[in-house]
């Protein structure tokens, strides 16, 4: 079965249509990814897969398992990473520790290890910071280690996101709009880490992004939304021909 | 017959419930917080309206006029020195809670200042009880009821039917949407905090003529947050109805189980409700945006 | 003498709960109401077991925490999975309920004339060991996987699901020490005091404890327990002013939250580290003097 299945979506808020019949199948090493429209409601879509609303109808499965009823917190736990269009990183927190944030559901010690210097804690601590460094490393941010993250560029943040959902192990990663803001030349160093990560790690990618070319670029597959539904899916080179896709979305763009 | 005088007795009750968890809602509403304050708002307007005027042997009315003014205007004076700027900022909601607190304990601490921990009394507004075919209804009671209905039907019909409510309700749904459609949403925050202010100085009246005028009679606003809960945080039709039903309840168990343990029942049937239905009755569902 | 070891010994126990509360209010931006209804529960707790069970003090105050935390538990757990305005709204109906419940329960409790002939037991000594062993406790939570999350918990709920962080439980961990260590505070204040009556327990003291919190610095233990000492040794030293109380600590915080709305010290801690620097800094600062 594929890493991530999404089967015939619905969702609504009051009278708006935000998904309606979404599907999709993903292997590892696939980028998948979603454009469409302001308002079409990809991010919707991202909010249902990790949990943030439950679906009307329709299922998400994670590697075989039904997770579409299931806690967010235990989704993300399922394996499901993200970052957020809106930049959500944790204020009063260093870059280590919104990342170690993410490690922290995957520590092992307890209440008791929290409050005194006991047993595992040390060694767990390290060992998370071991592996929190390895994933800021692997982003270029090692050397911000103790910095605040309302301190960095915006390019800086948006890579914090993505160390700190790397973190959390996924099978599955959500990106939302990660060039949002940057400048063409953070644009360039995106492209390229987002297909290091999936050559390196080997994870389905589903990326929303406005920038035509970077999505073009590095997506296998294209899904194309426009008011809550999906009007085209294929290659890019397929996307690219589809006569709905010019009109509504492209051709839009392009005039 | 016993049941009758019950559900008077109860609505009597709950109308003045109804004006606290309204006037708490109003807030809630526009700016997403629970204002804490609103306890000891009432306070204070109703000693500034025993004090101005019923001290002076003016009737119900003036008292009652002076307590809403004076809630009105302390609630404006409160938004500016409390809540504006936190909202210019954009900071943290969570320093909404710390703002309403401390401007609850300098309210009441102004009330303390005055009057020490003494208890004062409006003087008696009212004659002897009506009784009709069995039933008894005290005339505080009719008279609170229809002012408080009145206030009520004021309030529903300001914010359903006037430019002002509708404002109100845009700025509500979405602030800054509000404001791109061109409302000046500064106005209708300090609108809001009139109207909430006015609530409670009529609240805090009658409160005081209910029970004694004391400088912790505000802690009474635990009815009206409890009511709020009930009928489903941040709506106003269900902040009325779930006051009533604790105004019915209550007086239903104050016959049983009197009324000193009373805040322990009114307590056990919010964190119940809570339990079983925590959208409350008008279910409404208030989420952090996602 | 006697007047200084009697203000530092309130203060001490006043900062065994403003550290409490440090944990809820400061670190995971929750707010209790009803907060010193907890401290009662310690309080009543170990003073009812102790005189008239004659329980031994080692284990009446433990079982005031344990009862606390229990009850705590009860109380949080239909708010930890809502919007945070309801454990407000929860706690401060909880409070209410505890007064009244303390008022009524004559027998057991004295009602409003109060609980009397309890053993005075917790002297500076004590109030002190108290103090240090519970800052220490909360320094290493701060530095720990739970501190973290109750920071990310604070600063964005959503975000902190995503990261697979379960926000109930963590909201519950905290709430819980807090109710704990409130607890404690009220088990060294009933053994100190000899004396408790519902009245010390109002939603006010709660309230004062949030302001502590605040005025101090959001996120900084260090400054909790600073704008402790000030707050409250400042009315016991300057005598006059005891009237005035609740409206200097309402302006104060009002200039506070408009001017300087991270707290006196924001963030900031008194780390080894950190100390270290300012020893540095000021032998700089004098450095240059000695030169002209």
């Amino acid at each position: 079965m594929a890493t991530l299945k999404v089967e015939h979506i619905y969702k609504n808020f009051g009278g708006v249509k935000a998904i309606q019949d979404f599907s999709i199948e993903a292997n590892p090493g696939q980028i998948h990814g979603i454009i469409g429209p302001n308002g079409a409601g990809k991010t919707t879509i991202f909010n249902v897969i990790s949990g943030i609303y439950p679906a009307d109808e329709g299922s998400v499965y994670l590697d075989g398992k039904d997770v579409t009823r299931m806690e967010q917190h235990r989704i993300t736990l399922e394996g499901m990473g993200r970052t957020f269009q809106n930049i959500r990183l944790f204020k009063g927190l260093s870059v280590l520790d919104n990342v170690m944030c993410a490690f922290d559901p995957q520590s092992k010690y307890g209440v008791p290890g929290s409050l005194l210097p006991l047993g595992k804690r040390f060694a767990e601590e390290k060992r998370g910071r071991d592996i929190c460094m390895n994933f800021l490393k692997m982003v270029g941010l090692e050397d911000y280690a103790k910095e605040r993250p309302e301190n960095m560029s915006y390019g800086h943040q948006r890579r914090l996101e993505i160390a700190r959902a790397l973190t959390c192990r996924p099978k599955v990663l959500l990106l939302d709009e990660p060039a949002a803001g940057l400048n063409p030349v953070e644009v360039g160093e995106l492209t390229e880490l987002i297909q290091r990560l999936s050559k390196d790690i080997g994870f389905v990618i589903l990326l929303i992004e406005h920038r035509l070319e970077l999505v073009m670029n590095i997506s296998q597959f294209i899904h194309v939304q426009n008011f809550g539904k999906t009007i085209a899916v294929g290659t890019p080179a397929q996307v690219r021909s589809n006569p709905e896709v010019i009109e509504a979305y492209l051709g839009k763009e392009g005039g | 017959m016993q049941i009758v005088q019950y559900l008077i007795n109860g609505i009597a009750l709950g109308s003045v419930y109804a004006l606290i968890s309204t006037g708490f809602s109003v807030i809630f509403n526009v700016l997403k917080f629970s204002n804490f304050s609103h306890g000891a708002l009432m306070t204070l307007s109703a000693f500034i309206g025993y004090f101005i005027a019923a001290a002076n042997g003016w009737g119900l009315v003036p008292t009652i006029l002076v307590a809403v003014v004076a809630g009105s205007l302390i609630a404006l004076l409160g938004e500016f020195v409390a809540f504006r700027r936190i909202l210019i900022r954009n900071t943290s909601p969570i320093y909404f809670f710390v703002s309403s607190i401390t401007l609850g304990t300098l309210y009441e601490g102004l009330v303390v200042l005055k009057v020490g921990a003494n208890f004062h009394n409006y003087p008696r507004f009212f004659g002897k009880p009506i009784k009709w075919a069995g039933i008894v209804i005290s005339q505080s009671d009719l008279i609170i009821l229809c002012i408080s209905a009145v206030a009520l039907i004021v309030l529903a019909f300001i914010i359903q039917k006037t430019r002002i409510g509708r404002a109100l309700r845009s700025v509500s749904f979405d602030r800054d949407t509000a404001s791109l459609m061109g409302i000046n949403v500064t106005r209708t925050i300090q609108f809001a905090f009139i109207v909430s202010g006015a609530l409670a100085g009529l609240a805090g009246v009658f409160l005081g003529i209910n029970y004694t005028l004391y400088p912790s009679l505000g802690s009474l606003v635990v009815k009206g947050f409890i009511a709020s809960v009930i009928g489903g945080l941040g709506s106003l039709p269900g902040a009325v109805i779930g006051a009533m039903l604790l105004g019915i309840v209550e007086t239903g168990l104050i016959s049983i189980v009197g009324s000193g343990y009373m805040p322990v029942f009114t307590f056990v049937i919010m964190l119940v409700f809570l339990l079983v239905r925590p959208r409350g009755i008008a279910g409404s569902n208030i989420q952090e945006k996602a | 003498m006697a007047l200084y070891t009697h203000i530092l010994t309130q203060i001490l126990i006043t900062v065994v709960s403003v550290a409490g509360v440090f944990v809820l209010t400061g670190m995971t931006g929750m707010f209790s109401l009803g907060q010193a209804a907890f401290m009662a529960i310690g309080a009543y707790t170990s003073g009812i077991l102790v005189t008239k069970l004659s329980v031994p003090i080692f284990l009446a105050w433990p079982a005031g925490v344990i009862l606390a935390v229990a009850v705590g538990f009860i109380v949080g757990l239909p708010t930890v999975r809502l919007r945070r305005d309801y454990i407000s709204l929860v706690t401060l109906g909880f409070g209410e309920a505890i007064t009244a419940l303390l008022n009524r329960a004559t027998a057991l409790t004295g009602g409003a004339s109060g609980l009397t002939g309890i053993p005075k037991e917790t002297t500076l000594t004590i109030a002190l060991l108290s103090a240090v062993v519970v800052i220490i406790l909360i320094t290493f939570f701060k530095a720990s996987k739970y501190g973290r999350q109750c920071i990310a918990v604070r600063s964005d709920e959503l975000a902190a699901k995503a990261m697979g962080i379960n926000v109930p439980k963590v909201k519950m961990i905290a709430f819980l020490i807090s109710v704990a260590v409130t607890a404690y505070g009220g088990c060294l204040y009933a053994f100190y005091t000899a004396y408790v009556d519902p009245t010390l327990f109002g939603w006010k003291k709660s309230a004062e404890w949030v302001i502590m919190v605040f005025f101090g610095g959001v996120n900084s233990l260090t400054g909790s327990i600073l704008s402790t000492f000030v707050l409250s040794g400042l009315p016991e030293v300057l005598r006059f002013l005891q009237n005035y109380r609740a409206i200097i600590y309402a302006v104060l915080v009002l200039l506070v939250i408009n001017f300087k709305p991270s707290g006196l010290l924001g963030e900031w801690e008194l780390t080894p580290a950190n100390l270290k620097r300012i020893i540095k800094r000021a032998g700089q600062a004098k450095q240059p003097k000695e030169v002209r």
